[in-house]
């Protein structure tokens, strides 16, 4: 309870403040982050209340020598006080329900179909137990090294060969499943140049711990020579 | 190590070896004790009886000792991950997977819900009036079914054939062309046998319920705990019956090769679907009864009444209907699309609102009364900034942009087991707590308690808070080890540390059991000062209660009898009461369907067959039983 609270800081400076999630690399992670600070605030505001009211209660109405044959009066209920804790939730969940229908809309992951003309470069993903293959549109390949050139539309195209495997960079954007059967596309928008580490994030057997990769953002032109090569 | 018996050499992992020398060495004390107390004829007592105080009471027992073997699963979780690339024991890869299936498999199925079904047992007909459960011998049945489904699945362990698919199983990793081995069969069949027998109970306690309340004691007069019951009860036909129709298709798959989850007809997202409409009002069947065990127990030791009674019951109701619409959430990143991904997050987010509404109400219930730092009292107290901590992640989770990123990561394992253990495990120990001398007779130490109250709350947050922070340095959930270069190596230390705490907690809970029944101070009727009607029957309570049957008037009857100084008023002229039968049906029943099960796991048909004919002869021969007839004799099929 209040000792929890006292270590939160203190947990943050053990952590040296790297939290891959918080520090995005591309405009997809950007807007994840905005939504993960902009929630984590709003309900900063629901646990303040609640923990002061609880400390305040728990302390005030504590039982004392004084009250031991005090009878408490029974309140069986308060109309407006019920419908304000109702009000307010609702209010603050419609705050956040507008930015987080926006960009989910914008970045919800959706199985193939047409997105072969989208803008942007293609990568086709495949992943197997327990390994990543990247294939570029030159036809190049290469495993467990995922390589795109720098502020693109990165436009992802997933498939699995064996079970469900998940796709993700923390510092370039969310997961999205890969699934056996099926192609699901994903699009990381805008990435800084760097070397990001890369993981499979849904359990997919015995050597799930181990089925990483790495991201390597370079610059377009780079990138246009790493396509060609062989 | 390979071991050599009668010529045939068996290979056995330490782990499991281990296991066997330490099941062993439990089993030789309790046998001598057994054998030196002459303690047969209770132990054959337990295997017959119907009585819902002594098949809760069991319920409760096997719930307690799954719940240590779970946690000693969690213990090897959390030293593997102590420190970064670390070698504990066997616990890497293989044995790693298998570590946290069952330790989630257990800690859902075979821990949170007998414990939660047992307290129902013993409690809500105390609570309503009624002298037993509506259908005493079902109620044996479920019990039984529950234990043979658990015994099904813990013996995995023992032949090292352990199930690695995680507790959410999902295909097709669980179909038989990536999980081959026999392993997966234990989980199906387990859950398949325990899950059915949670139906039966689930049943019993809505007739209970509905049929079997005392004289005057209306829906809207009784306590929240049963109001709780009755709704999580509902939930659980509900959502049961799916689990039960997943397993039913994936032992299908498995089996006799259909493709329901894998192959060119089938998808393995229909797994997640069913699992998920299953699993996710699981999360309520797990916390609504908590939530009704500590409105009861706030309610007690502030001495005041609850408040807004009728809000709490509707958002009780609220939540487990908008629980079945929510299911998707689990699944944002598997492609559904931006349209579902926006309809399951507000669905998410309107359940954050009855809960909200029931956290200030018991707040409000606190304020102006009179708190007693009682054991179970400290466990409800505890539950609530706890369980709120929980409670504002799941609703970042419910953000599904940003749910790309917390999905399946130690946030998430951080989100809930804030939630389950600030729910359902603190709202056991308080309701264990709380009960305890309607179980036993006794009331259990109050200085131990508070050592197994302190310890483990700290603990618990020492273990979980961290993981909020490793999942968003980028820590995925099940991994079993950790680069030095992550950045996790210090906080995932304090989860370490956090998890060995909560573990010496329950050491103070077992010695607390001990020393209680060591110093055997019998509790009278009402130890806790108690409003509704359980405290009006003996401690432990009785074979026969409510006889004769008190008349209930309003609300807390019990407490507002005492307040004005006045006996309840009782009458003589009740519904017919269930009858008790003493019976082994029950235990047959459910070993013969065990058999079943063993039988189709590895392929002997034969014993299938015979666990099949069993199961069908025992029914025809259950058909023709009536233990009603002695009592009110025989019905007239005219009348």
């Amino acid at each position: 309870m209040k000792r929890a609270v006292l270590i939160i800081p203190f947990l943050f400076l053990l952590s040296g403040c790297n939290i891959a999630v918080l520090e995005p690399k591309s405009d997809t992670a950007g807007d994840q982050a905005f939504l993960i600070i902009f929630s984590f605030w709003l309900m900063m505001i629901v646990v303040g209340t609640v923990f002061i009211l609880f400390i305040r209660f728990v302390f005030k109405y504590r039982y004392t020598d004084k009250k031991k044959n005090f009878m408490p009066k029974d309140v069986k209920g308060n109309k407006k006080l019920e419908a304000t804790w109702i009000i307010l939730p609702v209010l603050l969940l419609i705050v956040l329900a507008v930015p987080t229908i926006a960009i989910t809309y914008e970045q919800s992951p959706v199985t193939g179909g047409d997105s072969d003309e989208k803008d942007g470069t293609h990568v086709y993903v495949t992943a197997e137990q327990f390994a990543w293959n990247f294939e570029h549109e030159s036809g190049k390949e290469e495993r467990n090294n995922l390589v795109i050139p720098e502020g693109e539309s990165i436009i992802l195209h997933l498939t699995s060969k064996d079970v469900i495997h998940s796709f993700w960079v923390p510092h370039l954007g969310g997961k999205v499943d890969v699934l056996p059967g099926e192609e699901l596309v994903y699009e990381i928008r805008n990435p800084e140049k760097g070397t990001y580490k890369g993981k499979c994030a849904e359990y997919c057997g015995l050597q799930h711990a181990k089925m990483t990769f790495e991201a390597n953002v370079i610059s377009a032109a780079e990138y246009e020579t790493y396509v060609n090569e062989n | 190590m390979d071991l050599s018996l009668f010529g045939i050499t068996v290979f056995l992992p330490s782990d499991v070896l281990a296991a066997w020398v330490f099941t062993i060495l439990m089993a030789i004390p309790i046998g001598f004790f057994v054998l030196k107390k002459q303690k047969f004829g209770l132990i054959i007592d337990y295997m017959r009886t119907t009585n819902h105080r002594k098949i809760g009471t069991l319920y409760i027992l096997f719930g307690v000792l799954y719940f240590f073997r779970a946690g000693i699963d969690a213990l090897f979780i959390r030293t593997q991950l102590a420190v970064p690339n670390n070698d504990f024991w066997v616990f890497q890869g293989e044995k790693y997977n298998e570590v946290f299936t069952t330790h989630g498999t257990l800690m859902i199925f075979f821990v949170a819900m007998p414990l939660l079904l047992g307290l129902m047992n013993v409690a809500v007909p105390l609570q309503i009036g009624a002298r037993d459960l509506a259908f005493p011998f079902l109620n044996a049945v479920g019990f039984w079914l529950f234990f043979s489904g658990s015994v099904f699945f813990n013996i995995s362990f023992f032949i090292n054939m352990t199930p690695e698919i995680g507790w959410t199983g999902y295909a097709p990793l669980s179909t038989e062309m990536f999980t081959p081995g026999l392993d997966t069969d234990f989980y199906v069949f387990g859950l398949q046998i325990s899950g059915l027998g949670t139906i039966f109970t689930a049943l019993n306690l809505i007739v209970t319920i509905i049929r079997h309340r005392a004289p005057g004691m209306k829906m809207t007069r009784m306590p929240l705990f049963a109001w709780a019951t009755l709704i999580t009860s509902v939930l659980i036909i509900i959502a049961f019956t799916v689990l039960a129709i997943a397993l039913y298709l994936l032992m299908f798959d498995r089996q006799f090769g259909t493709g329901f989850f894998s192959g060119t007809e089938g998808d393995p997202v229909f797994w997640q679907h069913l699992f998920w409409i299953f699993g996710h009002p699981e999360v309520y069947i797990l916390a609504l009864p908590a939530f009704g065990m500590f409105s009861d127990i706030i309610s007690t030791f502030s001495k005041k009444v609850i408040f807004g009674y009728p809000v709490m019951v509707i958002s009780i109701a609220l939540i487990g209907f908008l629980g079945f619409m929510v299911w998707a959430h689990h699944m944002f990143t598997v492609g559904l699309g931006p349209m579902a991904n926006t309809f399951f997050a507000i669905t998410t987010m309107a359940i954050a609102v009855p809960t909200g509404i029931k956290v200030f109400n018991w707040l409000f219930t606190i304020r102006g009364g009179v708190i007693r730092f009682t054991i179970p009292m400290l466990f409800a107290l505890g539950f609530i900034p706890s369980f709120v901590m929980g409670g504002v992640t799941g609703v970042m989770l419910s953000v599904s942009a940003a749910n790309f990123q917390f999905h399946d990561t130690h946030f998430v394992v951080a989100h809930f087991h804030y939630v389950i253990i600030a729910s359902t495990i603190f709202g056991i120990f308080a309701g264990l707590y709380y009960w305890y001398p309607k179980i036993t007779g006794f009331v259990l130490d109050g200085k131990l308690g508070k050592w197994h109250f302190w310890l483990f709350l700290i603990g618990f947050h020492l273990t979980f808070f961290p993981m909020h922070i490793t999942g968003l340095e980028g820590m995925p959930r099940r991994v079993y080890t950790y680069e030095v270069s992550d950045g996790v190596f210090l906080l995932n230390f304090l989860s370490t540390i956090g998890a060995f705490l909560m573990g010496i907690s329950m050491l103070f809970f077992i010695w607390n059991v001990y020393k209680t029944h060591r110093k055997g101070e019998k509790a009278g009727n009402d130890p806790w000062d108690g409003r509704t009607l359980e405290w009006c029957v003996g401690s432990p309570a009785p074979e026969k209660t409510f006889d004769p049957m008190p008349i209930v008037k309003e609300m807390d009857p019990v407490w507002y009898a005492k307040v004005e100084n006045r006996e309840l008023r009782t009458t003589a002229n009740t519904r017919p009461a269930p009858i008790e039968t003493e019976s082994f049906l029950p235990l047959a029943f459910a070993l013969s369907l065990f058999l079943l099960s063993l039988g189709i796991t590895f392929s002997w048909y034969w014993l299938a067959i015979a666990g099949g004919a069993a199961a069908l002869g025992l029914f025809i021969l259950r058909s023709f039983t009536d233990e009603r007839e002695n009592h009110y004799g025989k019905e007239d099929s005219h009348e």
